[in-house]
């Protein structure tokens, strides 16, 4: 029987939103403090007004204390899922007023996709954009690649941080207390973000010549998407922009590193480092990034797009491991991204399925779950050749040597057939709209994998239902589909329980 | 007293088998390559077709100039309707950016307007040069490498001010925030 929702359990969620809707309008300060150096007047306003909204939204939520602050798995999940579906929402007011949205749901689609590190885009008019709002649309890529509830856990203290955490799509805890571990991501992504700005910076004033002011606003804008796997980027023309192999190289080693798990960065920071490379996911990675660049580059060499070794080179790699780290930058057009038929199409669909590590703010499959199917499949084969009653048992590495269990092997199979089927579903509504087969199935892929390359079917343009289907997969992709599910539950509840 | 120049039917005779000719000549002569303005989304689309050949593009300077150690000046030129109808001075939306980067002899860049960006519409310009596609010596970048610079209109300020309504409204929700903050820590001191 289905037990309908009382109004504590509001108020427990109620409350938990109330604290994290306080973070952000905290957060909500930079820009507006960006917009009054800058003289943005009318940016400032639209700061000003989301940041109203957060921060009254958040007093309405601590106004109505809960007896017992503490939230079980199920309050947890609900509000994660909806912390993702209205901070992009109130966070989307100030691109509604800035004139270059088609309207509330692009401006909305935008801020979905910055802040689930995506980097799909219906901006119009981006090379005319106020700065402020620029960095704000970066902005979204940190608070949702570092995860607003991991901001909001460092700051608060109280119940329930476990289930926050996992509800956020992080399964792995690197330090004893999920505070401390949240203070570790943090201190990590804010150590990456002094040490990637001055690179980035740097090499933007030494190299390509801009000025010290703009090579750091161009510094911190690639960080951020960068390290986030996010992918927007602050010209219309993404990574090509820079016409420079050193400034990728860079950007490429900060887009390694985003995609990294954290642990993985735990391990590099403390040590000990021998034992990284027998971690199953380190090595799964290894080896889908070996296998997707082959594919690309057989694809392209065969397919005669370019016609050097160091243009296939250049390019093949970078879309590749832009592809695979689920960042989504590119220094080639949507237009001729969209050319790369036959094995290199399936290189780079294939990588953005994969995506990163797992506990890292990239998306898609994840290589410990791939890891993880690929031994159970051996584990059966074997099961099957042995004669009946033999047991097989299978264990793996990672940061320790563990047993796969069958619970385990199941878990990573449902998750892994959820994104199959979210993939489908976006394609399914691109194909009904006419799209061709194998622009439907990249942009499906890059909006469910947290990507964001393009093959030109994401414009402001497209049908209103096609920007809702990406908008939820987006939603869902990044939040790995079990708080989607908690939250759809809590609302089925609360409708039909007793 | 005005004189009107009459020509007879004899002279029209002669004169409209000329001009037809003529016409007919210009219309199927083809432009100088040099001289051909190509829409910079043709050159996206289909950039192979124009690959090494002496092109013209025209638009808007925007993002930044890039002046490199190697004695070229990289910039990014889009043309597209905000090239001369930007959104801040009330042109309509009308998609993306559509641009590609030029490459120039420094000496060509310098002088040059600001280049456009937020409240600011930069130089718009006609560049001729080679369309480097797939350039093996860049690994594999496209761009024009430009040889002539003209500029057609020097770029400008715009006015953007602010939205006094809703700086209004997020004044006034802020306020509420406050007291509700206050009261809620007045009556948690006093519990």
């Amino acid at each position: 029987m289905l037990i309908r929702p009382e109004r504590e359990d509001f108020r427990i969620v109620g409350f938990a939103l109330g604290r994290i809707f306080t973070v952000v309008a905290a957060a909500s300060c930079l820009p507006l403090v960006w917009a009054v150096l800058g003289r943005e007047w009318h940016p400032f306003a639209s700061f000003l007004l989301m940041i109203g909204v957060f921060a009254f939204l958040g007093q309405l939520g601590l106004r109505y204390r809960p007896a017992n602050e503490r939230l079980d798995w199920s309050h947890g999940m609900v509000v994660v899922a909806l912390t993702w579906l209205v901070v992009p929402a109130i966070g989307s007011i100030p691109f509604i007023f800035s004139g270059h949205y088609g309207g509330p749901v692009d401006a909305a689609f935008d801020a979905m996709s910055g802040l689930s590190t995506t980097g799909l885009a219906l901006v119009q008019d981006l090379d005319h954009m106020a700065p402020s709002l620029n960095f704000w649309r970066h902005l979204l890529h940190f608070l949702g690649g570092q995860g607003i509830i991991i901001a909001a856990l460092v700051l608060f203290a109280g119940g329930g941080g476990l289930t926050l955490y996992y509800g956020e799509a992080r399964d792995d805890r690197i330090l004893p207390s999920v505070r401390s571990t949240a203070r570790f991501i943090w201190a990590v992504a804010l150590v990456h973000l002094v040490a990637g700005v001055v690179v980035l910076g740097v090499i933007a004033h030494q190299v390509l010549g801009f000025e010290w002011k703009r090579a750091f606003f161009h510094g911190l804008m690639i960080f951020f998407a960068g390290f986030d796997t996010g992918g927007f980027a602050p010209q219309s023309t993404s990574l090509g922009y820079y016409h420079s192999a050193i400034f990728e190289f860079a950007t490429m080693v900060i887009m390694v590193a985003g995609a990294m798990s954290f642990g993985l960065h735990y391990a590099l920071w403390r040590g000990p480092r021998r034992s990284l490379f027998k971690n199953l996911e380190t090595r799964m990675i290894l080896a889908t990034v070996a296998g997707t660049m082959l594919l690309t580059m057989i694809g392209l060499g065969v397919a005669g797009i370019y016609t050097s070794v160091p243009g296939l080179t250049r390019q093949g790699f970078f879309q590749v491991m832009s592809a695979h780290t689920g960042t989504g930058f590119a220094t080639v057009p949507s237009t001729e991204l969209a050319t790369w038929g036959g094995l290199a199409f399936a290189g780079i669909v294939v990588a953005m399925a994969l995506g990163g590590m797992a506990s890292s703010t990239a998306g898609g499959i994840k290589a410990l779950r791939v890891g993880l199917i690929v031994k159970s499949v051996v584990a059966q084969t074997k099961q099957l050749l042995l004669p009946e009653g033999a047991v097989v048992s299978t264990q793996y590495f990672q940061s320790g040597r563990k047993r796969l269990t069958p619970e385990l092997a199941q878990s990573a199979m449902t998750i892994a057939l959820l994104y199959v089927a979210l993939f489908l579903l976006g394609a399914g509504v691109a194909l009904g709209y006419g799209y061709g087969f194998q622009e439907a199935i990249f942009e499906s892929v890059s909006a469910g994998a947290s990507v964001g390359l393009s093959v030109g079917v994401t414009e402001p343009a497209m049908p209103m239902l096609m920007k809702l289907t990406y908008m939820f997969q987006m939603w869902a992709g990044r939040l790995e589909f079990v708080a989607v599910f908690a939250l759809l539950g809590f609302i089925y509840a609360w409708v039909r329980g007793k | 007293m005005t004189r009107h120049l009459r020509l007879g039917r004899r002279a029209w005779a002669v004169l409209l088998p000329v001009i037809t000719v003529l016409m007919f000549l210009l219309s199927g002569t083809p432009l100088a390559s040099a001289g051909q303005v190509v829409p910079v989304s043709d050159l996206l689309v289909d950039g192979e077709r124009f690959a090494g050949s002496e092109i013209t593009i025209e638009g808007e300077l925007v993002g930044d100039y890039g002046f490199r150690h190697d004695g070229h000046m990289w910039t990014q030129l889009n043309d597209d309707s905000y090239a001369r109808d930007a959104l801040v001075d009330g042109g309509p939306r009308a998609g993306a950016n559509v641009g590609v980067g030029i490459r120039m002899p420094t000496a060509l860049g310098e002088g040059l307007a600001p280049v456009g960006g937020y409240r600011l519409e930069g130089p718009l310009v006609q560049a001729t040069g080679v369309w480097r596609y797939h350039d093996p010596d860049r690994g594999g970048e496209s761009y024009l490498d430009v040889s002539a610079l003209t500029t057609i209109e020097g770029g400008r300020r715009l006015e953007e001010g602010p939205d006094w309504a809703v700086f209004a409204a997020g004044s006034l929700l802020l306020a509420v925030s406050f007291v509700m903050w206050w009261r809620r820590r007045r009556s948690a001191a006093a519990a």
